[in-house]
């Protein structure tokens, strides 16, 4: 049934799937030929066609009535460009019913619901957008499902993209960033599921043959590069930067970017790009297309926090293939802070969960970067990270017998690496040879790459424990010290130094790529000859973080206590003010003694 | 200067390589024939590009027909040169699943070679350069050494410009010996080289000098407390009100 059913569908499609390539952007290279065998079964369709419109009237007759309610409320809030309703609709009310009807099977078949909707297409597009999604996230999706999803895609960026004109449709911006999250993450599923041969049927090695493009990388990259175009989003991000006016904005950005809908599906595209190469291994190209963006919490762009918080996640990540650690320390601890603030506001958002695994994925990740970049950039994060991977960060810094940890955590924390290619389905020889000989997965060949690099600086944290310890110091003596041949330690004391310069970012320059080489520890050293001179910068310790928030904090005690009336008799109130006055003024510049205990900045909450 | 700004794109880049690297015609399978020719100019010219380079690599990983195994080792060595950024890594991380080699007539020579030039960037990362001197004049690369970095114009000068960097960064003082191992220069060659580096070679003890720079300049410092008066302003001008 699921088989003969899949023929109508390509039949209704098939007029409009030619389109689909969205040759916009990247041209369709090799795409063609996609569904021309599709003519010929619309017959036996069109008989099957009347058979399933029975069925289908008893389904929805089955649906249980507030379904149906919300099916008809929901698509009039989008006719009616509701975006209020439809967002209540959209995080609310969907969710709701799925925990209450649809917890463990599909939601009603978008054919089913037709009738409720007046058949609007476009309606039941996103609906079934919806409904895929449900099954990704709850059930597990088939062939079928994983097919279907990928058309269901191209129809409605084919209907975005390639109408006469903008659509005058209207969108929460939570649901846009949705919509291409969904899309690269079911991308990214489909490939993983693809590249296990061994566990399919016959039926599904058929149809993988025959769907050699369905997901491919090109037409995934198409879409997001055709969104990217269309919405001049690059150009619009660059006339903000100038300080343009809003009209001269929408004079640059036309007719379409002038739209809420594509300027925000155009953004999340730059963050869909990023995330994309990311997964195939392209991290420098990952870096370059997010060009124009500037990474900070002020861009109007980042309102959803799950966009946000991706965003930094694979800048992080790439700095880190990048060998960047400087800038990926400063990614995590930007966005990590961030996610400290708002966890008060998100608690019950239905993404809290997703955002906290991310969070603990860079938390992970951090603690990476700090045992091969050393640097006190913030305190906070930094004792998160002791409490949740305090064993991994040790074992970190203790040379050979430290490589495990650093595996562990990067392939916990690494994102779901893809092939860019299927396996040789359609020949079965080659099909033989590669379940014989499995290519080695993505992840282990990210991590390969990754430990060679830390193998490289294995060396460094002893060495540096030594050098800590004296101002100059013979290179025999050392050697003698390590137990190791003289030339090859003066050679790995040339690794240390290496270790300890970077190339990063500096403020305010243009682009992620961008960066002058900057010392990255408060160790430094150079050898004369066989002496190794070294010399060390301490960081003084800082108060003002710690007394600037405290007297704020008293400040606001005070007036509370001002403005609070006392029941019995008028006070004499101002005199109050008077000997805390004092403190306020003189705390910063002569702070009292804290006991010793190290604080820094946001070490202290102020409640 | 090291900027990472000219790395990303190099001012010997011309405009139709920077549209292929920036532009969506990067994507393209009929353009790789420009970006090899592009590989080639910086073969024979002492040039480099690592992103228009990525970007022969990317077409490959999108269109197996197109690998080509000459342009792909072409590509590593010079990237090899280019340590101790990572672009060696960066190449290597979108060479992934390539298709069994199906034609006997023309045997790929990259598994051959890779484990090779994977060791030599292995050393070199790890500073052991005498050690990637014999490995390199080794007759495990002699293959290499005669298909390819032969025609790679000043291949080994390159690989001395990597140990001159790290040299430089790491010794205020070297002796001529030990720079000898590093560089695989002796004599004459080595004394030329030293000169040409505005380095000063003393004869009697054999050590030579190297001027100061950002790297071998070291310094004990304190880094204090700066604090802003942005970040007074809320105190200060609530002790006005008050």
């Amino acid at each position: 049934m699921a088989q003969q059913r899949k023929a109508l569908w390509e039949a209704d499609l098939d007029e409009e799937f030619h389109d689909v390539d969205l040759n916009l952007a990247i041209g369709n290279y090799g795409q063609n030929g996609l569904y021309d065998d599709a003519q010929p079964r619309i017959d036996e369709a069109t008989l099957i066609a009347v058979q399933q419109q029975v069925a289908q009237q008893a389904a929805l007759a089955a649906i249980p009535d507030p379904v149906k309610r919300f099916i008809v409320h929901f698509h009039q809030a989008v006719l009616d460009n509701n975006l209020a309703e439809i967002t209540v609709a959209y995080e609310s009310g969907w969710n709701r019913l799925t925990d209450k009807f649809y917890a463990k099977t599909e939601w009603p078949e978008a054919e089913t619901i037709a009738p409720l909707v007046n058949d609007d297409q476009i309606f039941l597009i996103l609906y079934r957008e919806l409904y895929y999604r449900h099954v990704y996230s709850r059930l597990q999706p088939d062939i079928d499902d994983r097919f279907h999803s990928y058309e269901n895609s191209c129809e409605l960026f084919n209907y975005l993209l390639n109408s006469d004109g903008p659509v005058p449709l209207e969108l929460p911006e939570q649901w846009l960033w949705d919509i291409i999250d969904e899309f690269i993450y079911q991308f990214q599923s489909f490939c993983v599921w693809r590249s296990k041969v061994k566990s399919k049927t016959d039926e599904e090695l058929m149809l993988l043959v025959d769907g050699s493009q369905v997901w491919s990388s090109y037409s995934v990259l198409n879409v997001l590069y055709s969104l990217i175009q269309k919405s001049k989003i690059n150009e619009h991000i660059l006339a903000l930067q100038q300080g343009k006016s809003k009209e001269e904005i929408n004079e640059i950005v036309g007719e379409y970017g002038s739209r809420p809908l594509y300027r925000m599906l155009g953004y999340f595209s730059l963050i869909g790009l990023l995330r994309v190469h990311s997964l195939l291994g392209d991290f420098t190209l990952a870096l370059k297309v997010m060009e124009s963006v500037e990474l900070n919490q002020k861009s109007p762009f980042t309102r959803v926090t799950a966009c946000h918080v991706t965003t930094y996640y694979y800048v992080g990540f790439c700095y880190i293939m990048l060998q960047r650690y400087p800038d990926a320390i400063r990614a995590f601890v930007s966005i990590l802070n961030f996610i400290l603030r708002m966890r008060q506001y998100h608690t019950r958002s239905y993404q809290y969960d997703q955002i906290n695994k991310t969070a603990d994925r860079m938390y992970a990740l951090f603690a990476i970067c700090n045992a091969l970049s050393p640097s006190r950039v913030d305190d906070n994060i930094l004792n998160v990270v002791k409490e949740r991977y305090g064993e991994q960060l040790a074992k970190m810094s203790r040379g050979e017998e430290g490589l495990p940890a650093f595996e562990e955590l990067f392939l916990y924390a690494c994102p779901k690496f893809i092939s860019a290619n299927p396996p040789p389905y359609e020949e079965a020889e080659l099909l033989q040879a590669y379940i014989e000989d499995p290519p080695v997965e993505p992840a282990q060949r990210h991590l390969s790459l990754f430990l060679n690099d830390v193998r490289a600086k294995l060396p460094v944290p002893t060495l540096r424990s030594f050098l800590k310890l004296y101002t100059s110091l013979d290179a025999s003596k050392l050697a003698n010290f390590l137990d190791a041949d003289e030339e090859e330690m003066v050679q790995q004391l040339m690794v240390m130094k290496q270790a300890s310069r970077s190339i990063s970012r500096v403020e305010n320059e243009k682009g992620l790529l961008g960066g002058q080489t900057i010392s990255t520890s408060d160790l430094d050293f150079v050898i004369d000859v066989n002496m190794v001179n070294i010399a060390e910068s301490t960081v003084g310790r800082r108060y003002a973080g710690w007394f600037i928030r405290n007297t704020e904090h008293a400040q606001r005690v005070l007036d509370t206590l001002r403005n609070t009336p006392l029941p019995s008799f008028k006070p004499a109130a101002p005199t109050a003010a008077t000997p805390i006055k004092d403190p306020n003024a003189s705390a910063p510049a002569n702070p009292p003694r804290t006991g010793g205990q190290r604080v820094a900045w946001g070490g202290v909450k102020a409640a | 200067m090291s900027t990472a700004a000219a790395w990303a794109t190099p001012p010997t880049r011309t405009e139709l390589i920077e549209n292929l690297v920036s532009g969506v015609d990067r994507y393209n399978p009929s353009n790789v024939g420009i970006l090899e020719d592009y590989l080639y100019h910086q073969i024979r010219s002492e040039e480099y590009d690592c992103l228009a380079n990525l970007a022969i690599v990317k077409l490959y990983q999108f269109n197996p027909d197109l690998y080509n195994p000459d342009v792909v080792i072409n590509i590593l060595i010079k990237a090899l040169t280019s340590t101790p950024f990572p672009d060696f890594n960066l190449c290597i991380s979108l060479l992934d699943d390539r298709p069994a080699n199906t034609n006997p007539d023309e045997p790929d020579p990259l598994p051959s070679l890779l484990p090779v030039i994977t060791e030599l960037h292995n050393l070199l990362q790890q500073c052991r350069f005498p050690a990637f001197w014999k490995l390199y004049r080794s007759e495990r690369a002699e293959s290499l050494r005669d298909n390819y970095t032969v025609e790679c114009v000043g291949f080994e000068d390159a690989v001395r410009r990597v140990v001159v960097q790290t040299v430089k960064a790491a010794f205020k003082r070297i002796g001529s010996d030990r720079l000898s191992t590093y560089l695989n220069l002796t004599g004459d060659d080595l004394a030329a080289y030293v000169e040409k580096l505005g380095w000063t070679l003393d004869s009697s003890s054999g050590v030579i000098s190297i001027p100061p720079n950002p790297d071998n300049q070291i310094e004990s410092t304190v880094v204090q407390e700066n604090i802003q008066l942005s970040q007074l302003v809320k105190v200060i001008a609530h002790s006005q009100v008050a």
